[in-house]
């Protein structure tokens, strides 16, 4: 039996993983707009201005990006209290963020799975899922790529290190690597 | 195999078979109601199907005394807020939609209305902004297709702003839906045909995309079972009833499955194909169902599920007479026929050039619209533009 009080930490552990997770995703989104044409032809169609979010509830942590003149997404920080965005996905608790952000749970499995709400256009959520699938499929080790998206995009494996170099690749797979460590760890403490 | 994870919801009575109408007035008194307003639309009313409806009601002590029969083929928020204000006017305590898809839209959002207060509908437009219970709303379904007497969603037209607002929420769902033979024993073949491919896109998008689920996976089995024994037989005898009840259950079957586990790429395209060109979203549904289960089982995401389906397709001996690996490509095979006699018989579209409404200029743009609906979320392959285009080719 695991006593309500190792839940909580758990929890904790998760929180801070997730947190850190959420300004590299924000980062690397933000990088990717810059680095990658097939993502900025993504978002193309998102107005200038155009505010993303994606938050756990019921109060964060979370992740905030603006679109520039340039098309090109601006990392913000995280949401601050009260402040709207465009389009916000709304994830439904730490745990399922969590699951997301060591993509054990693909961003398209997540909406499926109810794990996550959308406030805003539906038209402009399918843009951001398709954005996160490619920014999963550039930026992480094949091998849990696969497990992340619906599909890892065929790149040639060069460009493929290239490009993840250049979008906090190696910041990433070991945070991930950590992340999925630390759930195994407390998987086995379980 | 289903996820690990799922939700399942659907706290709609459902009040099914001969002399359901009849049922209205008690189901009326349960949830207090004695002064209903009936809304509806000029093609319902001139097939004469709101008088039994009328006389069901007076003949168990509840007068019906006000009909809204000017609902248009495409919903919108002026209409709703019409229908509002004469409810309100004239204090009724509930709605009854007598209707398809669009009538039934339009009174979700009139209930909106009426409960919450307010003549401002865009307010509530969104996922989940709704908190509380609605006014007591019954729905009695005209076509049997849809499913919308037993979904959590609406979409309504904002002219003036030139959007389409959609609304979700457990709330816009009716207290019960009343199926009864009587209303849809008059449908023309060609859209009993079109509405019902659109139940069976319902049923087998539930049963082969992302959301699955075991209680989804069971209504949508269910419901194709139903579609192919009793959609030949309407359409050979339309006034068999008890055909058309089947017909319609499997309506709403479908709409339970699909609505607790999202549709997928075929209803992507419909919905692209019918924003450019106009095309009616069951006629959508019957031409690209095939080709998205090609392209889906090409791309290696629906081969159990789709093989699981040839059971309540084509039934056991079809079904035990296909050796197991090529049973999901049998399954379309059986859809493909299916539309072609669907195809003698009231010359329903396979392909796009078959619609004649259709450019190969449009393809294009049908592509890119579709890649922004919703419903691509839930397609189990991850469909890029390309691929989107090459499959609008094969259907062409
Ligand atoms: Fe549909």
């Amino acid at each position: 039996m695991i006593k309500k009080q190792q839940y909580a930490v758990q929890y904790a552990a998760k929180r801070a993983y997730v947190t850190t997770m959420m300004e590299v995703v924000g980062r690397a989104l933000a990088a990717l707009t810059r680095e990658d044409p097939v993502a900025r032809e993504t978002i193309e169609r998102l107005p200038e201005g155009f505010r993303f979010a994606m938050t756990v509830m019921p109060d964060g942590p979370g992740l905030m990006l603006r679109k520039n003149a340039q098309g090109v997404f601006v990392y913000e920080g995280a949401p601050r209290p009260g402040q709207k965005a465009e389009l916000t996905i709304l994830i439904k608790h730490i745990e399922h963020a969590f699951r997301m952000l060591t993509f054990q749970e693909s961003t398209a499995q997540a909406f499926a799975n109810d794990r996550m709400l959308v406030d805003g256009e539906i038209g402009y959520a399918v843009r951001l899922v398709r954005a996160l699938n490619r920014l999963e499929s550039i930026i992480l080790p094949k091998l849990i790529a696969e497990r992340a998206v619906k599909e890892v995009d065929d790149l040639p494996l060069t460009e493929k290190i290239q490009a993840a170099t250049r979008v906090y690749g190696g910041v990433l797979k070991s945070l991930v690597d950590t992340g999925i460590k630390e759930l195994s760890r407390q998987v086995r403490a379980a | 195999m289903s996820n690990g994870f799922y939700e399942f919801f659907c706290p709609v009575k459902v009040v099914a078979g001969d002399a359901a109408l009849e049922h209205i007035p008690f189901e009326l008194g349960n949830l207090g109601s004695k002064k209903p307003l009936l809304v509806t639309d000029k093609g319902v009313r001139g097939a004469g199907l709101i008088e039994p409806v009328v006389a069901a009601c007076e003949a168990g002590g509840v007068e019906v005394p006000l009909i809204f029969d000017d609902v248009p083929p495409d919903s919108s928020v002026e209409v709703v807020r019409e229908i509002a204000q004469l409810y309100l006017n004239e204090q009724c305590d509930a709605l009854i939609a007598v209707g398809g898809g669009s009538v039934i839209d339009t009174c979700k959002g009139a209930n909106i209305l009426v409960s919450e207060g307010g003549l401002d509908l865009s307010r509530f437009s969104g996922a989940g902004i709704l908190k509380k219970p609605l006014k007591p709303f019954l729905v009695v379904p005209t076509t049997s297709g849809t499913g919308s007497e037993v979904t959590a969603v609406a979409v309504i037209a904002d002219r003036a702003k030139g959007v389409k607002l959609p609304f979700s929420s457990g709330y816009l769902l009716p207290n019960a839906a009343i199926l009864d033979p009587r209303m849809t024993l008059t449908l023309p073949p060609h859209i009993t045909a079109a509405t019902a491919m659109d139940a069976m896109t319902h049923a087998i998008e539930a049963y082969t995309c992302l959301a699955r689920n075991p209680l989804s996976e069971a209504y949508a089995a269910a419901a194709v079972k139903k579609i192919a024994v009793n959609l030949p037989k309407v359409l050979e005898d339309g006034s068999d009833r008890q055909a058309r009840l089947e017909l319609a259950q499997a309506s709403t079957m479908a709409g339970i499955a699909f609505s607790n586990s999202m549709v997928g790429l075929v209803h992507a395209l419909g919905h692209a194909l019918g924003a450019v060109c106009h095309i009616p979203h069951g006629v959508c549904m019957n031409l690209f169902l095939p080709y998205v289960l090609e392209y889906n089982l090409e791309k290696g995401t629906i081969r159990e599920a789709l093989g699981e389906l040839l059971l309540p397709l084509a039934g056991a001996e079809v079904y035990a007479a296909t050796p197991a690996d090529s049973r999901a490509e049998k399954t379309v095979e059986v859809i493909r026929t299916l539309r072609d006699e669907l195809y003698t018989a009231c010359k329903l579209p396979r392909t796009l050039r078959e619609t004649g409404k259709v450019e190969k200029a449009q393809l294009t743009r049908i592509a890119d619209v579709a890649l922004d609906d919703g419903s691509i979320i839930f397609n189990p392959a991850e469909a890029s533009l390309e691929e989107v285009q090459a499959l609008l080719e094969r259907a062409w």
